[in-house]
């Protein structure tokens, strides 16, 4: 029970664990990143309307989203070396979760646009606005504000699936987990500190999330 | 200014503009009423190309509006277009929104677009609303800015597409009395409604379609005392007696 909870060997392995820390922070700061990026293209291409931008993000994204992560992890970890691209695993895992979140991103951000009232379109465009001004003035300033907080919900997914990069040996925070309890046969120490330091990153994007939902977010002013 | 010449349009196999041929002169005042789903709103919408066409050709001041050379940019700034449903855009001011094309579109400096807001507000009696969003008025005031975002373009020709069927009753009077007053400003208008008095009133003539043709045209007065068509007489008689 508790009274056998072992909080020494827990500060012991203090070090390794904030490595670790900052490894998933940093592997999910630079997913996320790519993956916003990844997303507004492939969501760009999905609205287009123009077939060969079209149908590939479409295959994309429901190529992503009908498979599991792990699956996408292993294919891209053993794919990549008999394409003859030896990329080491902690780039695997970037790109692998990049391209996951960017598919669900693009989703994210496609709903935002579609749920500006195609009404004030036709308005913008009866008024001589071009498509880039119609975007710009009328659909992503209202689609900002719905989109922000799914986004943040999104990292925090991102977050938490990173730690399935530790099944291809990424030194990340549930890796050092195992580490530790290989080491010294302590598992529950060992993630209940990794699950600590999860719910840490959570509470602080949360945080981000729930404030940017009061600024953002559009409200009809009253 | 409008011409409309064996202009054909399907939505799929429904034939919704059936041969249409008209021609609109500069400073009338055309009324266009007609059942639900006889093509009436979809004619408006082809003079500024919110809706295209499979053939003929419709004309707005010598140039074809379905040409692909068309500057379409240009066209639309001559023509005002407001919609049933207002569609005012919900995150800027009311000021904002008559501001925005002119400042994007015609490229006008913002304290002359402001000055020219100003003054189209206060066509519309809305002078006093400039700084609230769109969601702060009522339905006739959306409509009055709507109309005032239009006029602020400067624009040659006033489209109009039910502007008052979204309404209550009791808002229906004011927005017609702004489109009144345009009238005699000697604005040429294109209006798809079923307000007979603002027809009676105004109208230089009355268009009626049904099943994506013109049926009948004539001055208010003949066609509402005395339609020429079994058709036009039913649709008075209902619109008369709901």
């Amino acid at each position: 029970m508790l009274v056998d909870f072992n909080f020494r060997i827990i500060f012991e392995y203090l070090p390794l664990f904030l490595t670790g820390l900052r490894s998933t922070f940093f592997i999910s700061l630079v997913s996320i990143s790519l993956a916003l990026v990844t997303g507004v293209i492939a969501c760009a291409c999905r609205i287009s309307g123009i077939k060969i931008l079209k149908y590939p993000a479409i295959a994309f994204i429901e190529i992503i989203r009908s498979t599991p992560l792990l699956v996408q992890i292993y294919f891209l970890y053993f794919g990549l070396p008999t394409l003859g691209l030896r990329v080491p695993e902690i780039q695997t895992g970037i790109i692998a979760l990049m391209l996951n979140s960017g598919a669900y991103i693009a989703e994210i951000i496609r709903a935002g646009i579609t749920s500006v009232d195609q009404g004030q379109l036709e308005a913008g465009t009866a008024s001589g606005l071009n498509y880039i001004q119609r975007m710009r003035f009328i659909i992503l300033p209202q689609a900002l504000g719905v989109t922000v907080p799914p986004l943040l919900g999104q990292s925090i997914v991102l977050v938490k699936d990173s730690a399935l990069l530790s099944l291809i040996s990424v030194m990340e925070l549930t890796r050092c987990g195992q580490t530790m309890t290989s080491e010294r046969f302590m598992p529950a120490e060992a993630f209940f500190t990794v699950a600590f330091f999860y719910m840490c990153i959570y509470f602080c994007l949360k945080a981000l999330a729930d404030w940017s939902q009061r600024k953002l977010i559009f409200r009809e002013a009253y | 200014m409008i011409e409309f010449k064996n202009v054909n349009k399907w939505f799929g196999k429904l034939h919704v503009l059936n041969n249409i041929n008209l021609k609109i002169p500069k400073g009338e005042v055309l009324v266009i009423c007609g059942p639900s789903g006889s093509g009436k709103s979809t004619l408006i919408r082809c003079i500024n190309r919110l809706e295209k066409i499979q053939n003929g050709e419709i004309i707005v001041n010598n140039t074809p509006v379905h040409d692909k050379l068309t500057n379409l940019t240009k066209l639309r700034a001559e023509i005002g277009f407001v919609f049933q449903q207002f569609h005012l855009y919900p995150h800027m001011t009311v000021l904002q929104n008559v501001m925005l094309a002119p400042v994007n579109v015609k490229k006008i400096a913002k304290a002359e677009a402001k000055k020219i807001a100003m003054e189209k507000l206060e066509q519309v009696g809305l002078t006093e609303k400039h700084g609230v969003h769109p969601a702060q008025l009522s339905g006739g005031q959306q409509q009055r800015v709507a109309i005032a975002r239009g006029l602020a373009m400067s624009p040659e020709i006033m489209l109009f597409d039910e502007p008052t069927s979204a309404l209550d009753p009791e808002m229906i009077g004011e927005v017609l009395d702004v489109m009144v007053n345009l009238v005699s400003e000697g604005m040429t208008m294109c209006v798809v409604t079923h307000e007979m008095g603002f027809a009676r009133k105004v109208a230089n003539r009355v268009l009626f379609m049904d099943e994506g043709a013109i049926v009948e045209t004539g001055t208010p007065n003949e066609f509402f005392d005395n339609p020429k068509t079994d058709r036009a007489a039913t649709f008075i008689s209902m619109i008369l007696t709901h």
